[in-house]
């Protein structure tokens, strides 16, 4: 109000002590460029009957929030929160908060909302909006500046082929040492170490001084073939320190106790394969339990099928037949562990995996 | 007494006059809280998602401060008796900690996973709105690929949040990434080590996701919807052509009051759906997971719903190996890097395509009518249902399992559905798109149907038509032209009638009022009205 | 009513058609008495000459619940599982040394008697009280031994004495049965149309006896593997955790499906609320 406009369009005196305040309003927004078609009031008269009806009901739901608010912070006090087993009063905390705050939002929000959209007049206002691009000159202006910048800066620096040299060679060094920490910091070699862990599992016989490792329980205790039943599996882990825990995150294998039919089709199969032959001890095989496709535990056993189903994307390998995929996304079969039974008659891995554990890569053989 | 009681009353104008000769904020701020909105139901859906951002903030910050990012393996002590002296990691205890042993922990936990997800949901369904209407057209082009950006950001954000718990679920979603960064040619390998640190999983994952769902996603997600609303505001809003609407105005309400007093109660009525679904529905309940174990596995492994989608392509894949000499490319990179990638980027260039294609420099802020543009609806159909599909088959096995269907034909249905049901929706909705357009034509043409049958003297029956504009000398309508809204195709939206159902579904502009076409005066019911009754 | 029908279709058909049918029932069951007879005949003649002694005189010495199991099983399994639960080539597997255990299984959840083949026999409403489910486990167990259930009829922990069953259990059950099962106990599908059971209303027992003798294609889980005690602790976990916990997180659990569920929900409730809740805004009154 008090800042002087020079608008001598301006068809209202917007300091006229007789203008009411809605007029100035309006002449505002005609600054704005905005024209106020219909401001009018919802009802008929003033405290009309819907008015007052309005009024009471955004009222109520003003009041409903509080109380909303209220039974939030009783319940979140006083209300017992400790887990029990069972079903116990504490089983209805979280459920309790939830719908008294609720109620306490749903009443601010649905009272505001009804207060604009029941209380406030109805309006229909218009602005314009200029679609047209900035005015021709003020474009070659501003294109003539940038260009001028970029004349002064990159022609003196053609015109300066020292300076040429210079900047090439001092900021580029500057952009590589802000990136090489970054970078440097994070890239691993993944082929680095011996044996190289794409390629070598807990079983290797590396990390047991070279003694062939047992296949042990999550626990560490190592399997005798009889623990096994017949139509049963078992997860198995390398028999080293950490075997069972994330370290070995390729490790884990499923022992499977075939029944001797399957067994004798499986053999048939394995021992007609370069890699597989002989890999397994009595009616006992043992597959790599991580999916050859995205790494999941393929550990879906199916006794009567023969089939073993990864839960993630559903492939499945048939374990009579060198765990090869026979549908689902995966290609590669599951890597089969050579087992054998050591002389006090646990189980052992005879060598480590022939084939590459795990999902696939592009380097591997 | 008195001059202190003046003082008072000034004080808010002084106070304001020094501000404005201090920031000359006068006219700006003017203009702010003049500014013109239109109003329409769809213009809130995208409101939806910076609420659900908003929510997302809150409760995240409440979490972080309970939150230990570790991996450090410790035996769990809490007061969850079915994990006692389970061995697991820092990450996985605090998260039950959270759960169990902060007042209120567990329903802001549930908060913030819900309200992530309404987030991701109504990103989906405000770009729906955008699509279908056209309002991406120039000059909004770079909008819409923002908005894109900010999909695979909430993507991410998502992502790396659900991998924090380190509970079972998230550490096979976890495998099934380092599996995917794997399959990357050439660079795989080290992609997967350089982000792990090492040999899946090793101990720095969970701290690095935790910094970047904490500090670099929402810090990109906040820079990206502030350009994105900042445009909003600089381009002002498009709106539905209609009367007085053109393409150079806005029609609506000012900001203040009416507008900005809705926005604030639809930003409650947001939080308290989330708090509502937080309260009713367990969500991600981590402590029946148990910590993650690489041989641990459950039926029915899912990640989220938004990134379900990768998953279900992932699925449907078949299983085809590319060998190039001794190198191989597993099957696994090709819905998942290039899908993604695919599927993330190629509408960013949409707008561009579709002006080039139908050489349209133009500025355009009037909406448009899906029906108006049958192929972008064609189109849109066609990208819906292949998400949808893909989507589905995510979950898969919970629909095999729930229903009783097998799996392997479940997987062969996604499969052939992925190919044949695209193009079908295609043809579809570019049908009824254009028999909706057609229909309108028709009313344009020769008026409204009004249900009643007259018999001609020659004894025919014919159903009478209430023209919608002016009739020529023997009565019969002189056909409108389409004015790109709502065509009355009933005798209570001309204002036959009282309206038949009130409240929602009441028609935005008086119907009287309403011209049919921007070449026709608004039509004055009462004589034809008349004429009807008459001629009954 | 429901009669009218094939009355009326008999009834078109003619005179000889019923005239057919009438004789037809006697002669069926004179038939089946005399192929019966013929079958013991045969079956016991086959069995003196070929059987070792031992097997032939198995009949004569079954236990008196055993004999009333045999009776049962006469009539209701043995079209598909053979004389003496030989098995039948094509319609079912041998009984030999599934036990008892098998039996409370399979029959204690009305999986058997299968109504058809199927892939995977459903459970239904058992056909056969427990009494009976008793003694036709006794005949299987006497005719070819096998898995028993605990004499004890101990199946669980109790908390009381032993709180830490519970964690121990919680473990071997995410080793041991989650892949199938899920981590929320709600089961899941396997290839092929063929399921694992959720085990919400899985009975101890039932639970226990699946463990011994792995039915269908689930796999076995022998004394030898999972301990009694294992057992019974896993048993503990799923029926304290799974089946009498009530979720602590809200009134729903969503089936404990995980995303699927949540993922319908956001849209089913979340979205549906609010696109209502901005109808409703911009709705002019």
């Amino acid at each position: 109000m008090t800042t002087v406009h020079d608008e001598p369009d301006s068809p209202v005196d917007v300091n006229d002590p007789r203008l009411s305040r809605f007029e100035i309003v309006k002449e505002g927004a005609r600054r704005d460029e905005i024209e106020i078609v219909t401001y009018e009031s919802q009802f008929h008269g003033h405290n009309s009957k819907a008015e007052k009806r309005v009024a009471r009901n955004i009222a109520l739901l003003f009041l409903i929030a509080g109380a909303g608010g209220f039974a939030f912070l009783g319940f979140y006090i006083w209300w017992p929160w400790r887990f029990e087993l069972g079903t116990a009063m504490s089983d209805y905390y979280t459920p309790l908060l939830g719908i008294s705050l609720a109620v306490a939002l749903f009443g601010v929000g649905f009272g505001i909302l009804a207060w604009a959209k029941k209380l406030l007049p109805h309006e229909v206002s218009i602005q314009q909006r200029h679609n047209d691009p900035s005015p021709g000159d003020e474009q070659l202006i501003t294109g003539q500046t940038m260009a001028f910048v970029a004349e002064e800066l990159g022609q003196g620096i053609q015109r300066r082929p020292l300076l040429k040299g210079a900047i090439a060679v001092g900021l580029a060094p500057i952009g590589l040492a802000a990136a090489a920490p970054l970078i440097g910091g994070l890239i691993e070699n993944p082929h680095k170490a011996d044996p190289p862990m794409m390629f070598s599992t807990g079983f290797n016989q590396k990390f047991n001084d070279g003694k062939p490792v047992r296949l042990t329980r999550d626990d560490g205790s190592p399997i005798r073939p009889e623990d096994v039943s017949t139509g049963g599996q078992m997860t198995v882990f390398p028999g080293i320190p950490g075997g069972a825990t994330n370290e070995w995150a390729d490790s884990p294998t499923l022992l499977i106790h075939l029944r001797p039919d399957d067994a004798e089709v499986t053999r048939q199969n394995a021992d007609a394969d370069r890699r597989n032959k002989d890999s397994m001890w009595g009616d006992y095989v043992a597959y790599s339990k991580i999916c050859t496709h995205a790494g999941c535990p393929a550990s879906l056993y199916e006794q009567q099928t023969n089939r073993l189903l990864c839960p993630c994307h559903q492939s499945q390998f048939m374990i009579t037949k060198n765990a090869q995929p026979i549908f689902g996304p995966a290609t590669r079969r599951l890597p089969m562990l050579p087992l054998g039974v050591d002389e006090e008659g646990f189980f052992v891995a005879k060598s480590d995996y022939k084939d590459t554990v795990g999902p696939d890569f592009w380097e591997r053989p | 007494m008195k001059r202190r009681k003046v003082d008072l009353a000034q004080a808010p104008v002084t106070f304001a006059r020094g501000v404005d000769e201090r920031y000359k904020a006068a006219t700006p701020l003017r203009g702010l809280l003049n500014k013109v909105f239109p109003d329409h139901w769809s213009f809130l859906l995208g409101e939806i998602a910076l609420f659900s951002f908003v929510i997302l903030l809150l409760t995240g910050v409440f979490l972080t401060l309970f939150f230990d990012p570790s991996m450090q393996e410790t035996a769990y002590q809490g007061a969850y008796p079915a994990l006692r002296g389970t061995e697991m990691s820092q990450a996985y205890a605090s998260s039950l900690h959270i759960s169990f042993e902060v007042r209120g922990g567990l329903f802001m936990r549930q908060m913030h996973h819900w309200a992530a997800l309404l987030f991701m949901a109504s990103i989906v369904v405000h770009m729906a709105r955008i699509f279908f209407t056209g309002a991406f057209r120039k000059p909004r082009e770079a909008n819409w690929a923002i908005g894109v950006v900010l999909f695979l950001l909430g993507f991410l954000a998502g992502f790396t949040g659900y991998s924090l718990p380190d509970d079972g679920l998230s550490g096979t979603g976890l495998r099934i990434a380092s599996a995917i960064m794997l399959s990357i040619p050439v660079a795989g390998t080290w992609i997967s080590a350089s982000i792990f640190g090492g040999e899946f999983p090793g101990h720095l994952i969970i701290g690095r996701f935790y910094i970047a769902h904490v500090l670099l996603i929402p810090g990109g997600l906040l820079a990206l919807i502030s350009v994105h609303l900042g445009l909003v505001f600089a381009q002002k809003h498009t709106q539905w052509p209609g009367p007085m609407r053109t393409n150079t105005n806005v029609v609506g309400e000012r900001m203040f009051p009416r507008y900005a007093l809705k926005q604030g109660g639809f930003f409650m009525a947001v939080f308290g759906t989330v708090a509502l679904m937080a309260g009713l529905f367990q969500i991600n309940p981590i402590w029946l997971f148990g910590p993650y174990r690489a041989s641990e596995v459950s039926s029915a492994s899912q990640p989220d719903w938004y990134v379900m989608f990768m998953d279900g392509l992932v699925r449907l894949m078949p299983n085809w190996q590319i060998y190039i000499g001794d190198y191989s490319i597993p099957p696994l990179f090709w819905p998942a890097v290039v899908g993604l990638g695919a599927l993330t980027t190629v509408p960013m260039f949409y707008p561009w395509i579709e002006a080039r294609r139908l050489k349209d420099k133009r500025i355009h802020n009037l909406l448009q009518r899906p029906r108006d543009n049958p192929e972008r609806v064609g189109i849109g159909a066609m990208a819906f249902t292949f998400f949808l599909v893909a989507t589905l088959s995510g979950g898969n096995d919970v629909i095999a399992d729930k229903f009783h269907i097998s799996l392997n034909a479940m997987t062969w249905a996604g499969r052939i559905g992925l190919l044949i049901l695209p193009p079908l929706a295609y043809y579809v909705s570019v049908r009824i798109c254009l028999g909706l357009q057609q229909h309108d034509r028709e009313v344009l043409a020769h008026g409204v149907e009004t249900g009643i049958i007259r018999r001609l003297p020659n004894g025919q029956f014919i159903e009478v038509h209430q023209p919608l504009g002016p009739v020529d000398d023997h009565g019969h309508p002189i056909p409108l032209e389409y004015g790109g809204w709502v065509v009355p195709k009933k005798m209570n939206r001309v204002g036959a009638l009282a309206p038949a159902i009130k409240g929602f579904f009441f028609p935005v502009e008086l119907p009287a009022e309403a011209p049919v076409s921007p070449a026709v005066p608004p039509l004055a019911g009462k004589p034809e009205r008349e004429e009807i009754t008459t001629g009954n | 009513m429901t009669s009218g029908s094939p009355a009326g279709r008999w009834r078109f058909r003619g005179v000889l058609a019923r005239r057919r049918t009438a004789p037809s029932r006697a002669r069926r069951r004179l038939g089946a008495a005399v192929r019966m007879l013929a079958a013991l005949a045969l079956a016991g003649g086959v069995y003196t000459a070929f059987a070792p002694g031992a097997f032939a005189e198995d009949n004569t010495q079954l236990s008196a619940t055993a004999q009333e199991g045999k009776q049962l099983y006469d009539n209701s399994c043995i079209t598909c599982h053979g004389r003496d639960a030989q098995g039948v080539t094509g319609r079912g597997p041998s009984l030999i040394g599934v036990g008892s255990a098998s039996v409370e299984f399979q029959v204690g959840t009305g999986r058997m008697p299968m109504t058809r083949q199927e892939a995977q026999a459903e459970q239904k409403k058992p056909q056969f009280d427990k009494n009976q489910t008793k003694q036709l486990g006794q005949y299987i167990q006497e005719l070819g031994g096998g898995p028993q259930l605990p004499s004890d009829g101990k199946f669980t922990e109790d908390l009381k004495d032993n709180p830490e069953a519970l964690a121990r259990g919680g473990e071997l059950f995410r080793v041991n049965c989650t892949s199938c099962h899920g981590f929320g106990g709600g089961g899941g599908a396997l290839s092929s149309g063929k399921y694992a059971p959720a085990l919400h209303d899985a009975s101890a027992e039932t639970i226990y006896a699946a463990m011994l003798t792995g039915p269908q294609n689930m796999p076995v889980f022998g004394d030898n593997q999972l301990t009694p005690e294992q057992k019974r602790e896993i048993i503990t976990y799923v029926s304290v955790q799974l089946q009498q916990d009530k979720d602590p997180g809200g009134l729903f659990n969503l089936g404990r499906y995980g995303p699927v569920t949540e993922g319908l929900a956001i849209f089913g409730v979340g979205i549906t609320i609010l696109v209502f809740t901005s109808l409703w805004i911009a709705g002019k009154s």
